[in-house]
């Protein structure tokens, strides 16, 4: 019985079964190498690394590498299975591999944690690679609880970091993305992800680096480069060009240490949800949140979350509508009143003491009353269980909740963030949920969407649920990306960040000169084109 | 210390054993019940991902789900959960009586 509720959705094959327990890596792998790399290179690449961090912690057979190479975005043509993973424990390893990688011109796909859940997981973006796993890097170096700022490496996640402040009784909170436990504050940071507390726009709140050139050297950014100096995490500009953002969405190096700041626990968090109850308010719940935002009265970044996106976390489809069937908006709207939700649940936060939360408070109610929004609390919402996920990610706190998304449909397993940016207008909001839904709709995928409203843009982020395990459904939601992507750019809005299924596309968005750009850096830091080849398009 | 701590597993008091993470030290070994905690804990039994625990599961089926991960499951590479770990945390899965608690197919 329990052996058959845990297979029903699919069993995995006996070979896989079996490819489990295979622990040893040999290099018998028959996989499409990188272009200009031999066998005997690869081998010869595998070979050497196996001597810098053990046998143990190189693999290089297809069936022991399948862990690094599960993903959810669509790849109907394997482009982004690895060829090998290498797991280094130190910086100094890191170097050896980055000098080996040059010698045999063997790529290297450096990840943090490998938790970019719709983004590409661990695989690269173009076949032939080997990724450089950075896990076992995960020392947690300096927490200075005065500053609020700590230092960490790449393979810290976001669970190790709170449970160091919790252990410590360190009053300092972190910012989670929504995957927090299993995901990396570096690997977020590193491709400008964002949370939900006011600390969430996660770039602008790093501070120093350490990375790993391609030449093998190190360099230390801002302050870091000062021997001597106490200001690594406190002071972000050092002196000269700021380089830091040449390390983010790109392939110029492989950050081994991180400087980040943390927000101090305030005395009084207050969780709101502002319920709207139809699809075409988005204008409205826009119009009335920019001012506060902009002015900063609202401090963390909202989620406003679409009623189709959050069913999804805790729901099946086919509770909402048969199989087969379109998920119209009538039988989302019964199903999400059924849930104490509206058409839009937009979710935000109050920080800061009695005296001025209670002062802030009014405002933002009669701001968003006129917006046609019903204002709700913890007092009104009770343990509803979207609003505790909201409450818990605005805090800092951790869960996987947005795992559920990928049982949305049939079996499964499919998700693509599709995540177009717009200025925080009105307008702009409801031309794109427009465009949005019409694009979704030809391609038979559902819209479920939401938009992270910052200081004074949007993210929009559509999630694209698939059943990953019926090969059509696979190319499907593959060509509904592409024309997501392509038609949404015709009107000016393109990604803040992508997967590795459309690097390349989106690059091209953005232009021939800035293209032209990233790969004059790119020859000139990385003339052997050994790091991360086709992130972020630069080759 | 791997073995007292294997030991204090068995006994079901490995927390008292569990030595947290210190400063500029690498993560140390996670016994199976904090490992469960901080990692499968969020999604199974959350109404995100099956119950395993009270099942008996298979522990070879157990290690290679997650390995490989399952449909909406993501994979949780050796680097993530060491082998030593994941040997651990399937023989505790398998035992582990169903917890009242815990909800969701």
């Amino acid at each position: 019985m329990s052996e058959f509720e845990l297979n029903r959705r699919g069993l995995i094959g006996a070979s896989v079964l079996g490819a489990a327990m295979v622990g040893l890596a040999s290099c018998d792998n028959k996989g499409t190498l990188a272009p200009g790399v031999s066998k005997a290179d690869f081998a010869g690449a595998i070979k050497a690394m196996r001597s810098v961090v053990g046998d143990e912690w190189v693999f290089g057979d297809p069936e022991a590498v399948m862990p690094w190479g599960k993903v959810y975005v669509p790849d109907p043509n394997g482009r982004h299975v690895p060829l090998g993973a290498v797991c280094p424990r130190t910086v100094e390893e890191v170097q050896e591999i980055v000098r080996i990688a040059n010698k045999y011109k063997q790529p290297i796909w450096p990840i943090s944690t490998g938790k970019n859940m719709g983004y590409g997981m661990a695989a690269p973006a173009t076949p032939g690679q080997i990724v450089l796993d950075l896990k076992r890097m995960n020392r947690i170096l300096e927490v200075d609880a005065d500053l609020g700022t700590c230092l960490i490496e790449p393979g810290v996640t976001y669970q190790q970091l709170k449970d160091y402040l919790d252990d410590n009784n360190i009053p300092l909170w972190i910012d989670v993305p929504t995957v927090g436990p299993i995901a990396s504050p570096v690997g977020n940071t590193l491709d400008r992800g964002v949370g939900y507390t006011p600390y969430g726009e996660h770039f602008t709140f790093q501070c120093g680096m350490e990375v790993v050139l391609p030449n093998a050297e190190i360099l230390r950014t801002g302050m870091g480069s000062i021997e001597g100096s106490t200001a690594w995490q406190a002071f972000k500009w050092g002196y000269g060009p700021y380089v830091d953002g040449l390390f983010t969405q790109s392939n110029f190096g492989i950050v081994t240490k991180m400087g980040m700041w943390l927000m101090p626990r305030p005395p009084v968090y207050k969780p709101f949800m502002i319920r709207h109850d139809n699809m075409a308010d988005v204008p409205k719940i826009i119009e009335a949140m920019r001012p506060l935002r902009v002015s900063s009265l609202v401090a963390n970044c909202n989620l406003m979350m679409s009623a189709s996106y959050q069913l999804a976390m805790f729901k099946r489809r086919n509770e909402i509508v048969p199989d087969g069937q379109p998920l119209d908006d009538a039988s989302v709207k019964k199903a999400a009143k059924a849930n104490g939700l509206g058409m839009w649940n937009t979710y935000f936060a109050l920080y800061g003491t009695e005296q001025t939360v209670a002062a802030i408070e009014p405002i933002i109610r009669a701001q968003l009353t006129a917006s046609g929004g019903e204002v709700l609390t913890a007092a009104e919402m009770g343990d509803n269980p979207w609003f505790h996920h909201h409450a818990t990610l605005m805090e800092g706190g951790l869960n996987l909740d947005e795992i559920g998304l990928l049982r949305w449909r049939g079996a499964g397993g499919g998700l693509a963030w599709f995540a177009p940016v717009a200025a925080a207008k009105g307008a702009e909001a409801e031309g794109q949920t427009k465009l949005a839904r019409e694009i979704l709709d030809k391609h038979g995928f559902d819209y479920t969407a939401a938009y992270a409203i910052g200081w004074r843009d949007l993210h929009h982020i559509i999630a694209l649920l698939y059943d990953k395990s019926d090969p059509e459904q696979e190319k499907k939601a593959d060509a509904c990306y592409q024309d997501l992507v392509t038609t949404f750019g015709k009107k000016g809005w393109a990604s803040y960040r992508t997967g590795v299924n459309s690097m390349e596309l989106v690059a091209q968005q953005y232009g021939q000169t800035n293209r032209d750009f990233n790969k004059l850096l790119k020859n000139a830091i990385d003339p052997n084109g050994v790091i991360a080849p086709g992130k972020s398009g630069i080759a | 210390m791997k073995v007292m701590i294997s030991i204090a597993a068995g006994l079901g008091l490995a927390s008292a054993a569990y030595a947290a993470q210190k400063l500029g030290e690498y993560q140390p070994e996670r016994p199976p019940e904090v490992t469960y905690a901080k990692v499968c804990g969020y999604c199974h039994g959350k109404n995100v991902g099956p119950i395993i625990l009270g099942r008996k599961l298979d522990t070879d089926m157990i290690k290679a789900v997650t390995r490989h991960g399952r449909n909406g499951m993501p994979a949780f590479r050796p680097t993530e959960v060491t082998n030593a770990e994941l040997d651990a945390l399937a023989v505790w899965i398998s035992k582990s009586p169903a917890r009242t608690e815990e909800h969701g197919k």
